[in-house]
């Protein structure tokens, strides 16, 4: 994982830099903001770490102009004011997180574990269930043939292989696929439920979804 | 005008031609009056030319003859059905393979079995009780302005783009096309339904 860590207090940067490569995270380390900008500019880190007091510009301007250009990196702000305020404002321009100095090197590692495992654990990696495979990065299921699935195809997709051996009412669905969009209902769903059928069917698999219109739905193996 | 490597076959390749396309009208009739709507978007049926014949028997090492144009190269006589959805490629196939005085000497589901470029069509190959033979193509539309390109890309020499790119993202257009053909299926299948209620 690679890190970035913007932070001008010379000793302070140099030590931070240590304990983190040597807890194997790659770092790159600049003492400004200018820097700092430029930095996250040219590659893409899995955490930023921001001081907020730093010459040329602060983490703050940073921050928002990282979340302006849609740079959705995660962000821990060091701040040496332990004002609620100064941390209120941090977090509402885009921070994750916030630490205030001094801090104790072990909080520091466990705040970035916290904040970049979104990006990893969270992240699903293929999900399997029988003969099929759901690739996330592609959008693709497979079996004995490959096939697109459309972002929601996807997601309903991966709600039922997650919750393989539960039938999942319509309203379930709708709440976690659907996220409540008021212009889908269980006609939606049922459509939806029969597109993935079709493409199991094309992809060659003996994996189907049972379930009726506005019922519960749950995957099983044909044989 | 010389011998036509087709011998006096010809006429009776000609005919075998006309009268398919007979039948396969009466059926679109047929299941256009009863469903309302017409199972096929165009149908195309073509004798193989001469150059063309001659061209793939030296390229299979075959000496240019009339046996090998009618024994070991099967698609002298050559039919391509594009459907616009894809229960309606697998009735055309259930209408074909039940012809009495046509046997069915191959079948390949490309469809359920895509090739690794992306390629996705239903194969036959049909006799006719007399020996001739008969290649058929059934394939949706998205299936057919697919293989129309790839077939393009593939007989173009000298391509300076990246081959490699193009050959990745045709399968990718390949899997979302053959999506939408399954989607386009399930919308059918739910106008349908509702149609009959």
């Amino acid at each position: 994982m690679k890190l970035l860590l913007a932070e001008d207090t010379q000793d302070l940067n140099r030590a931070v830099t240590a304990l983190l490569k040597h807890e194997d995270y790659e770092v790159d380390s600049v003492f400004d903001g200018e820097e700092a900008l430029n930095s996250i500019m040219l590659s893409d880190y899995d955490g930023v770490i921001l001081d907020i007091m730093m010459p040329k510009k602060d983490g703050l301007e940073v921050l928002r102009e990282m979340r302006r250009r849609h740079i959705m990196t995660p962000v821990l702000l060091l701040t040496a004011k332990a004002e609620i305020d100064d941390r209120i404002t941090g977090l509402d321009a885009g921070a994750d997180d916030y630490l205030p100095k001094p801090f104790a090197m072990k909080e520091l590692l466990a705040r970035i574990r916290s904040m970049t495992r979104r990006t990893t654990a969270y992240t699903v990696t293929e999900l399997c269930f029988e003969d099929i495979t759901l690739n996330p990065k592609e959008s693709v299921l497979s079996a004995h043939n490959t096939v697109s699935l459309s972002k929601t195809e996807f997601e309903l997709m991966q709600v039922l292989m997650a919750n393989k051996d539960t039938e999942l009412t319509t309203e379930y669905i709708l709440s976690h696929v659907w996220k409540n969009d008021e212009k889908a209902h269980k006609d939606t769903v049922w459509l939806y439920i029969n597109y993935l059928k079709g493409k199991l069917k094309s992809v060659g698999s003996r994996v189907t979804i049972l379930g009726e219109k506005g019922g519960s739905f749950v995957l099983t193996t044909q044989l | 005008m010389e011998n036509s490597i087709y011998g006096d076959h010809l006429p009776r390749m000609e005919e075998i031609v006309r009268n398919m396309q007979e039948r396969i009208s009466s059926l679109r009739e047929k299941i256009h009056s009863e469903q309302g709507m017409d199972p096929i978007e165009h149908y195309l049926a073509r004798i193989k030319s001469e150059e063309s014949m001659r061209e793939k028997c030296r390229r299979n090492g075959l000496p240019e003859t009339t046996e090998s144009a009618l024994e070991e190269v099967r698609d002298a006589i050559g039919v391509r059905i594009v459907c616009p959805f894809l229960d309606d490629v697998y009735t055309m196939r259930d209408y074909l393979v039940q012809m009495p005085d046509f046997s069915v000497i191959q079948e390949k589901d490309y469809i359920r079995n895509a090739k690794p470029n992306g390629y996705r069509s239903y194969h036959l190959i049909l006799r006719s009780f007399d020996g001739y033979y008969i290649e058929v193509q059934l394939r949706t539309i998205s299936m057919d302005t697919w293989a129309a390109l790839e077939h393009h890309m593939r007989y173009k020499k000298d391509l300076t783009c990246d081959v490699g790119l193009i050959s990745s993202e045709l399968k990718r257009c390949a899997d979302e096309l053959a999506s939408t053909d399954v989607s386009m299926q399930a919308i059918k299948n739910l106008i349908m339904e509702s149609e009959e209620n």
